[in-house]
Formats: structure tokens, C-alpha cells, sequence
């Protein structure tokens, strides 16, 4: 493991983004809005950041000798990390709502978002925008990020309004799939939330890396 | 030989303004920098550590220029301040862990003298420490890679005068193994107690870059303390 992802890790993380991966279980919850546990999981990185700005963490960091990037790196590392530990326990649980659950009347019977492929591409989706939006928000300062979390907020939850109830539009119903039905669709649609994962990730990586470049600190 | 070099170094705030700073540190010397409140003492450490971007001029450290080689100069150098403390609910134990593994020069023999000498509990957490201590933990991290310099941020800001002098102490042994140390204060009778060469600001600009000595001889009238100099000169500049 690389040293600044190990000094994240143990220094700068509260143990929170640890604890809330565990909402990734919500996807077993029936009749509830399942994409919410996306939102709780960044909920607990942005603890991460908050105790790390009470801890003097970026110039501890921006002293020790590593290059200004690098700092950025350890950041997005961190947040990928926890994202992709929720993103495991979702697509776990998601594997076991299509098969072992594929026919259970308690999910059958729910007018929300079914655990599929196309709500994990969507989860993708929300976790790049948490990226873009509030990690890439806060290195315009490396201090405020009460902005960037808010806009966050508004953008997570007409997302998951929108996913949760898109297949209720004519025509795409396909979208609440159940069991392997509509597979190749399903599988585009969360290939797609990958793809723009990575994007956003990337892109907001290199904008945060200049922004953090020119701040003083 | 000067191990650290700066050279018309500017910044400028919308209320401040660190007009062309150059002075340079001479290796093996302690080198007080003093000035008052807001005489641009921090801004300055600050360029240093390439923590704020300048407007203008050169930071050189052995003779490499800051700019383009930040991560090799920080392997040698140390840093400390008083007034900062990192990750104040972690165990010492932790901290250091961590910071280890940044550092290809990081001495473990080192690091045990120095927590003895310093009497540091690595199961306490920079919480737990008196401002003194917290000083004493930031220097265990510079001294424990071997820093070859160290810059240090008002270590002596907030400490009795007991510490204060156990600090002073500390320096001067320090300096006998070669350690070059560059420290802001405010107070005089710090430099009186261990700085061979002197920097003074005042008003972001340098008005003295000298040996103690000279500084007397150059800037005091007969009689007069460093501190009434110092007094005298603030007052004139005003």
C-alpha cells in the first residue's frame, strides 16, 4: 500500500467511512429507496474530511516530502477505496436479489427501484458525482467544503428521485428488471455508470490537482 | 558555507505585502528570526516551505532551487511550529508510524534516543500534550529523518520559562551535531540565549541580516539591551 493511502487510512479517516459501508446492505431493504445507501456511504468520506481538516491534515500532508498531487492522490484514493468496498457489498447483494430473491413477493411488489444491474450503474453514477462535486469542490480551497457537500446533496437525491422512479414512465419499464430478464440492457446501462465513474473521477482528479496547485496554505 | 538561500522573495495580500525578503542561513548556526506580530515572520516560513506561492524571487536549500525539487529538499529539512498540532486525537505511536514511511533517511535509533531524551509517551496523543511537548513531538518527527535543517514556527510561543530554556538548550546540542536551526520568535531573550546569527523583519521587509554581534555593534547604541533595540527600531519604523 502507498504510504499517503496508508497515512489516510489511519490518520485522516474517521472510522465513520468505515462504519457506513455497512449501509450498503440497504439494497436488501424492501420498499425503501435502496440508492439512499450511496448516499450514506459518502456521507461517512465526507466525515473523513471533516476530521481531517480538524486534524491540520492537508498541511500536515503538504509537509511531508511528497509532491502537492500526491496529496490530491491520497484523497481520491481514500474516497475511491470506500466507494468501491459499498459498491461491493451492493453488487453482493444485488447478485443475491436476482437470483435467491428473484421471485420473493416482497420485492416483487414494491413501486420502487429493484436491485438490479441498472441500480448499481446508477450507484456508480452517484459515487462519480460525489467526486466531481464535493471532493473536486473542496481542493478549490482544501478548507470550505459546506458548498460543495450541499450541492452534492441536491444532486444526490434527484438522482436517486429520478432512478427510483424512471421505470414508471412508459417504455421503460425494462428498467426494473427482475431476476437475469433484460440482462443486456442491464448490463449496458451498468457498464455506462462505470464508464462515467471513471470519468468524472479522472476528470475532477486532474481539476483538483491544478486547483490545489495554486492554493496558498 | 549558506545551506539556505533566499533570494527577492515577494508576496503580496491585499493588506500585506513580504517585500523582496532575502537573507540566507549559514550551515551549523542557529539563526534567530525575529520581528513582531504580523512583521511577515510566518509568511516568510511559509515561502520556505513552499506552503504559499510566491509572487517573485528564488528559495534555494544546499544549493538546489525550491521550486522543482520540494520533495527531495523536504527529505532533508524539518519543520515545527507552535502554534499547530497534528492529528491531536491520534497516539503519538500512530503518527509516527505513519510518518516513517515517507522518509527513505528515517533513523529508528534516532527516534528511541530522542522519545527518551524528550520524555514522550507514544501512547499519549498531541491532545494530552503540554505546548511544550507538542513542540518536542514535532521535532522528534524532523530530528528522527535526520534534518539536516530545521525551520521552526515560534517553537518557544506558549511555553514556560523553564521549557522555554530546555528548548533554547536543545538547540545549541543540535547545533553540536551539525543541525542547522532557523526559528521566528517574538521574544529577545531568546535570540540572547542561542542565536549566532540574527534576521529581522519588520513591516515585510528585512532590515537586518547579520551575527548577533554584529547586530549590536551595527544597530544598538552603547548600553543598550537587544531588546531595547529592537524597541527603538519598531518605534523609529513607525
Amino acid at each position: 500500500m502507498n504510504p499517503l493511502l496508508r497515512k489516510e487510512m489511519r490518520l485522516s479517516a474517521s472510522i465513520l467511512s468505515y462504519l457506513f459501508i455497512v449501509f450498503g446492505f440497504m439494497t436488501l431493504l424492501p420498499g425503501y429507496p435502496i440508492l439512499c445507501g450511496v448516499f450514506f456511504i459518502t456521507l461517512g468520506i465526507f466525515q473523513s474530511f471533516q476530521s481531517a481538516r480538524e486534524a491540520n491534515d492537508i498541511v500536515f500532508s503538504a509537509l511531508l516530502p511528497v509532491a502537492k498531487h500526491d496529496v490530491v492522490k491520497g484523497k481520491y484514493q481514500f474516497s475511491v477505496l470506500i466507494e468501491l468496498c459499498g459498491m461491493m457489498v451492493m453488487a453482493i447483494l444485488t447478485l443475491v436479489r436476482m437470483t435467491v430473491f428473484s421471485g420473493a413477493g416482497i420485492y416483487r411488489q414494491n413501486a420502487l427501484m429493484n436491485a438490479n444491474p441498472f441500480f448499481l450503474g446508477m450507484a456508480l453514477l452517484i459515487f462519480g458525482m460525489f467526486n466531481m462535486i464535493f471532493v473536486g469542490g473542496f481542493f478549490r480551497t482544501a478548507y470550505k467544503f459546506s458548498r460543495p457537500f450541499v450541492t452534492y446533496i441536491i444532486v444526490c437525491f434527484l438522482l436517486i428521485c429520478i432512478a427510483e422512479s424512471l421505470h414508471h414512465i412508459p417504455g421503460l419499464e425494462a428498467l426494473n428488471a427482475f431476476g437475469f430478464d433484460h440482462i443486456g440492457l442491464q448490463l449496458s446501462l451498468m457498464l455506462a455508470g462505470a464508464l462515467l465513474y471513471v470519468l468524472m473521477t479522472v476528470l475532477s482528479y486532474n481539476k483538483a490537482c491544478d486547483d490545489f496547485e495554486k492554493i496558498d496554505l | 558555507m549558506n545551506i539556505v538561500e533566499l533570494g527577492s522573495v515577494c508576496k503580496t495580500y491585499p493588506e500585506f505585502r513580504l517585500n523582496n525578503v532575502s537573507f540566507s542561513l549559514e550551515e551549523g548556526k542557529i539563526t534567530g528570526f525575529i520581528g513582531r506580530n504580523g512583521a511577515g515572520k510566518t509568511t516568510t516560513i511559509k515561502a520556505m516551505l513552499n506552503l504559499i506561492h510566491t509572487d517573485g524571487g528564488e528559495i534555494s536549500y544546499f544549493g538546489i532551487p525550491l521550486k522543482g525539487h520540494e520533495t527531495e529538499i523536504k527529505q532533508r529539512i524539518g519543520y515545527s511550529t507552535g502554534t499547530l498540532s497534528w492529528y491531536p486525537r491520534k497516539k503519538i505511536r500512530e503518527i509516527s508510524d505513519v510518518s516513517r514511511s515517507f522518509y527513505n533517511r528515517w533513523d529508528e535509533d534516532a527516534y528511541r534516543r530522542y522519545i527518551t531524551l524528550f520524555g514522550i509517551d507514544e501512547n499519549k496523543k498531541p491532545i494530552e500534550l503540554s505546548e511544550g511537548m507538542k513542540v518536542k513531538f514535532n521535532l522528534l518527527l524532523a530530528l528522527s529523518h535526520r534534518a539536516e535543517v530545521l525551520i521552526l514556527d515560534e517553537p518557544t510561543s506558549g511555553l514556560d520559562p523553564f521549557s522555554r530554556d530546555e528548548l533554547l538548550e536543545l538547540f545549541r546540542t543540535l547545533k553540536e551535531h551539525g543541525v542547522t536551526v532557523f526559528f521566528s520568535t517574538h521574544i529577545t531573550s531568546d535570540l540572547e540565549r542561542c542565536a549566532d546569527n540574527i534576521v529581522y523583519i519588520s513591516r515585510g521587509e528585512i532590515k537586518a541580516d547579520c551575527s548577533a554581534e554584529n547586530f549590536l555593534q551595527n544597530y544598538g547604541y552603547t548600553g543598550e539591551s537587544l531588546e531595547e533595540v529592537f524597541l527603538r527600531l519598531e518605534r523609529e519604523a513607525k
